[in-house]
């Protein structure tokens, strides 16, 4: 019997830290469901986290984990998939951990392809050590670090997986949970890594500061301005123009690179 | 099937009250033993996975499970389970 749903909470350490509405813990639920579709095994299954809010995830998963040091949670992922290989790697990580002090640890893991899912709760801030900009912080916004608004140009994670070499990559939101239950799944289920960025809304951090106090404004700002892919595509073929302010959604690649550490029965 | 929200659980985000087709979930009024307002459902019956999960032998739905945060929305069997004169539009 493969565990239920429930099963894969640590039950008995609920509720969890995260702030009111924090999106962190829609991301929890929408990974577990994808692993009870697996079918996976609580005991070959392994959580792994850097350092952040969103780090603190697989401390709520039923499996063993390892909470590690700050943007070295892909380092100690490639670890555990070469020393057992029939593990099923998972790994959740915020965007200051996967791209600013992890960014060399996420191109490198992209560029072996090594087998596992590397979930990127994006929202766009250092939420845990009180809402500093990230480079995932989009320009115009305000954060401590940035109070006059954020100038700098932002990381697109999941063009960057792509172009790194990951084999699958996708963009949801959590709003889109259906689509990003099947894009969790999807990833699970393709060899190499794959690479699923959830942008999240982090009222406490970012939502305060950004004309977004209510959980809801943010889940509606995402929903308002998020486009799918295909339609990006579509207008830019026509030769319309993208709204600036949108930012795209979807499967960004699914291929078949040579992959590392796929475990052969 | 009963839909359910655990109060010891619920933050009070309301994200349930934007996401579910049939807005069974309202924003509460009223503050429970732990300060929170934990939204109001709204003839729940009207949940299609408390009328058809037993029909399709799977979950149907569950956006405001999937949405919640905080792990609060559940369903539980009713006791003794009755079919009660569901509509079943093919
Ligand atoms: C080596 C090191 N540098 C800095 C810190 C401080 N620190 C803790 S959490 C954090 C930010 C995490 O941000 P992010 O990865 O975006 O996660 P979030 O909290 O937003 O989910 C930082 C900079 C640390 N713990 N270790
Ligand atoms: S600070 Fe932001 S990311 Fe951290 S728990 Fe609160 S809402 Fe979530």
């Amino acid at each position: 019997m493969t565990p239920s749903l429930e099963e894969w909470y640590r039950q008995e350490r609920m509720p969890h830290i995260f702030c009111t509405g924090c999106g962190n813990g829609t991301v929890i639920n929408c990974t577990l469901n994808a692993v009870v579709e697996m079918g996976w095994e609580i005991d070959n299954t392994i959580f792994i986290s850097g350092i952040g809010c969103s780090s603190r995830a697989p401390g709520y998963v039923a499996t063993d984990s390892l909470h590690t040091t700050h943007g070295r949670a892909l380092a100690f992922a490639t670890g555990v998939k070469m020393a057992r290989p029939e593990f099923n790697v998972v790994v959740f990580t915020g965007d200051g951990d996967l791209s600013a002090i992890g960014g060399n640890h996420f191109i490198h893991a992209c560029r072996r392809n090594i087998d596992m899912t590397v979930i990127c709760m994006n929202n766009m801030i250092y939420g845990m050590t009180g809402g500093q900009g990230s480079p995932c912080t989009p320009v115009g916004a305000i954060s401590t670090t940035t109070p006059y608004g954020a100038g700098e140009p932002v990381f697109d994670l999941a063009e960057l997986a792509v172009a790194a070499g990951a084999n699958y990559s996708a963009r949801w939101t959590t709003y889109h949970v259906k689509e990003l239950t099947k894009a969790i799944k999807a990833g699970m289920e393709t060899p190499g890594l794959s690479f699923i960025e959830a942008m999240t809304q982090c009222p406490t951090s970012f939502g305060r500061k950004n004309r977004q106090r209510q959980p809801s404004d943010m889940i509606e700002h995402m929903k308002n301005h998020s486009i799918l892919l295909s339609k990006k595509k579509r207008l830019e073929e026509e030769g319309k123009s993208v709204p600036d302010d949108t930012f795209a959604v979807g499967e960004f690649a699914r291929r078949n690179r040579p992959a590392m550490g796929v475990y052969k029965k | 099937m009963k839909l359910i929200i655990d109060e010891s659980r619920c933050k009070g985000c309301n994200l349930c009250t934007l996401v579910c087709p049939y807005n069974i979930f309202q924003e509460g009024s009223k503050l429970n033993e732990k300060g929170i307002v934990v939204p109001s459902l709204d003839r729940p019956g009207r949940c299609t996975n408390c009328r058809l999960q037993k029909l399709y032998q799977r979950r149907l739905c569950g956006v405001c499970q999937l949405i919640c945060p905080d792990q609060a929305i559940h369903w539980v069997e009713e006791e003794p389970y009755e079919p009660l004169g569901v509509v079943i539009e093919f």
